[in-house]
């Protein structure tokens, strides 16, 4: 019964709310996350929508002076060493414009201003009895001209990642390339947390994490100022790029709502939307590819964030990604969710994190990209396969896109959430 | 869906007949009754037997005294067991299947929080007192075919169970199906850490509920996240009633007769 599976949504969910905010998963991420807590608050409006607007209002109650939304609020109360990297690496503290709790430096991608509107559009009553969108409208512009000017580091107009964290999508091997030349910090300098809970078969490697860990420190060290360094990393991601396209027609649509002007949104939207087709759009390969920002060149890597800029209204290229989302590189009528990495590929892994198992959240973002571009019949199929992978492996962080086997952590907050959402959305 | 029963001395009408039509009206399930001391409640029987007759649902009472199972007199102690008995053996007549009858440790007796601030018997002691009683009572529960709830209060009421966690440890250690615990969603507003992480780790003993909101006032009164509240306590399968108990603010009888209609728009449960 489908009503069982929506109770057992409803229990991950109020057994990770944590009395402002949600925790990913209670063991693996004790904190908040800031791009699960705008998935978290898309499957939280059905459960309390005034829940899901404290969860956002949490996250921007954390918002740094320039604008930047941390991609981690630490939580003062949880041990110090329950996550790597802590508060002690990052020092927010001790950098000018960062708030009054612990949080890190980097960030997530922007699906905030999304996760916003629909939060709204659940209790619009509730909401404005509380004045949500009047104080959370300011702080999400913040957030998005953070992106646009501070992170626009190759004048393209497109927002870069300086860390593959940033991403959401960590260990892709579409981050291989431009951070093969970052040098390793070595293993000794570090105590990684995350294996405490899940295999090494299914983590990043070590190498890899050093990579990580090389990165935040450089930027830490550096005031957190963004600019393009030789020795770091820079990438132009079609994902959070898609993203911003995505936030600022919700933008408009909340401008709209508090009476305020949306055109200056919807000719952001129109901006991006073609420097993202123009820049990052492969015409012959039918997909979106990450650009590397120090070299100028596309990272010819297939993964599922190439695809999600499905989820940008009015995306002049829409036709064609849904047919390589169909091609056997992703195999959109079989495969759930939709696997992380080209399915093709030798070094596909379908346990590997980011490296070919399917997340609920980029299925749900193509999900709602389908709706969005027509494809109504795609998009119920898709739907009902992730809801039936859901209730036979459980709230697992990430499954095998073919045999649906559950990895990674359980309970794992968005994809109770993000399954809450798909059954109401019904 | 929700049940929303309504207790007896919040409805208008003379006849409990008239006060469920007035409750029916507005969309409620049942009727909680009101026990008082002095074997008042089973004095009633003509009268609730007639009421039940004429079709009018009354699941549960809630002891309405001044002396409860954990009273610091040993005669006071007894008398209120014996009260409590009583109203189970009523309740189970005529509330049929799933009957409850409700009761705190204590009211009004001792608060940590007022002075003299210490009482005049220790931990281990209240608790050897309230197991006696519940074991009692819920042998006797279990008789009849009704169910005793064990009911937290807020401290500045009670100084022995304020918090589910505390009256799930002793409904634990009775081990009678037949005590539970009764959650109320005022004192949990002031004592739990979260009202809905209590009711999902107290589910598995969940007996019954009582709802008023955050400032004793009918729900929709005060600040409690009613959304959330209902959320849980479907998510957890709890399928009881929920019984308004609580001071009306505004005209009272369109106060009451407004709660279930604000309840059922804050249940965002799927059905099914």
């Amino acid at each position: 019964m489908i009503g069982d599976l929506d109770r057992a949504c409803r229990r991950v969910l109020l057994a990770n709310w944590r009395q402002r905010s949600t925790v990913p998963a209670a063991r693996l991420y004790p904190h908040q996350w800031s791009w699960d807590s705008a998935f978290i608050a898309v499957g939280l409006r059905h459960l309390s929508p005034v829940r899901a607007q404290r969860e956002l209002e949490s996250l921007f109650g954390a918002q740094w002076d320039d604008g930047r939304v941390p991609h981690i609020v630490f939580d003062v109360h949880v041990a110090a060493d329950a996550y790597f990297p802590g508060p002690s690496f990052w020092r927010s503290a001790a950098v000018p414009g960062a708030p009054g709790v612990p949080t890190s430096g980097i960030v997530q991608p922007p699906a905030h201003a999304l996760a916003a509107w629909l939060t709204y559009r659940a209790d619009p009553a509730a909401a404005r009895a509380r004045g949500f969108l009047d104080r959370i409208y300011p702080r999400l512009v913040a957030w998005h001209d953070y992106l646009t000017t501070r992170r626009d580091l190759t004048g393209s107009g497109l927002m870069s990642i300086v860390h593959p964290w940033e991403s959401g999508m960590d260990n892709s091997p579409a981050w291989d390339e431009p951070l093969a030349r970052v040098t390793p910090v070595p293993t000794t300098e570090f105590t990684r947390r995350d294996l405490a809970h899940g295999t090494s078969a299914e983590r990043p490697t070590d190498a890899d994490y050093g990579r990580y860990v090389r990165l935040a420190r450089d930027y830490r060290d550096a005031g957190y100022a963004d600019a393009r360094r030789a020795d770091g990393f820079a990438v132009e991601d079609p994902l959070c790029n898609a993203l911003l396209v995505t936030g600022e027609h919700a933008l408009a649509s909340i401008a709209a709502e508090l009476g305020r002007d949306p055109r200056p949104h919807l000719a952001a939207a129109d901006r991006l939307t073609d420097a993202l087709v123009a820049t990052l759009y492969d015409p012959a390969a039918g997909i979106f590819f990450p650009r590397d920002a120090l070299t100028g060149s596309l990272v010819r890597s297939w993964s599922v964030g190439g695809l999600l800029p499905l989820a940008v209204p009015g995306l002049p290229v829409a036709a064609e990604l849904v047919k390589t989302a169909l091609s056997d590189r992703f195999r959109l009528r079989e495969a759930c969710p939709v696997p992380s990495y080209d399915l093709t590929a030798a070094d596909h892994d379908a346990a590997r994190y980011w490296r070919g198992p399917g997340w609920v959240n980029t299925s749900w973002l193509l999900w709602y990209g389908l709706g969005l571009h027509g494809e109504t019949s795609l998009a119920d199929d898709l739907r009902h396969r992730l809801l039936e992978r859901v209730r036979t492996a459980g709230f697992r962080e990430y499954l095998d896109p073919l045999t649906g086997a559950g990895h990674g952590t359980d309970d794992f907050s968005w994809t109770a959430a993000l399954t809450l959402d798909l059954i109401r959305s019904a | 869906m929700i049940k929303i029963s309504c207790q007896e001395q919040l409805l208008p009408g003379r006849t409990l007949q008239e006060k469920w039509e007035f409750a029916r009206h507005a969309g409620y399930d049942a009727i909680e009754l009101r026990g008082r001391a002095d074997f008042a409640f089973r004095d009633r029987l003509p009268e609730l037997r007639a009421a039940a007759r004429d079709g009018v649902p009354m699941p549960s009472v809630c002891v309405d005294m001044l002396h409860f199972l954990g009273a610091f007199d040993a005669d006071l102690r007894r008398d209120a067991v014996e009260q409590l008995k009583s109203q189970l053996s009523v309740i189970a007549e005529i509330g049929g299947p799933g009957a409850v009858a409700c009761t705190p440790a204590s009211y009004g007796m001792f608060s940590r929080r007022l002075p003299p601030f210490e009482p005049p018997r220790g931990e281990d002691e209240d608790r050897a007192v309230l197991l006696d009683g519940l074991t009692e009572l819920g042998e006797h529960a279990a008789r009849e075919g009704a169910t005793l709830v064990l009911e937290p209060l807020n401290r500045y009421e009670d100084h022995m169970v304020n918090r589910l966690e505390q009256a799930v440890e002793l409904v634990d250690a009775v081990g009678l199906p037949s005590v539970r615990v009764l959650a109320d969603t005022y004192h949990m507003n002031i004592e739990e850490d979260e009202p809905t992480t209590a009711l999902v780790k107290a589910a598995a003993h969940l007996g019954h509920v009582q709802v008023s909101d955050s400032n004793r006032f009918q729900p929709g009164a005060g600040h409690i996240d009613w959304a959330a509240l209902l959320g849980a306590l479907d998510a957890i399968g709890y399928d009881g009633h929920l019984a308004l108990e609580c001071r009306l603010r505004g005209e009272p009888a369109a106060a009451v007769a407004a709660v279930p209609g604000f309840l059922r728009r804050h249940d965002l449960s799927v059905r099914g």
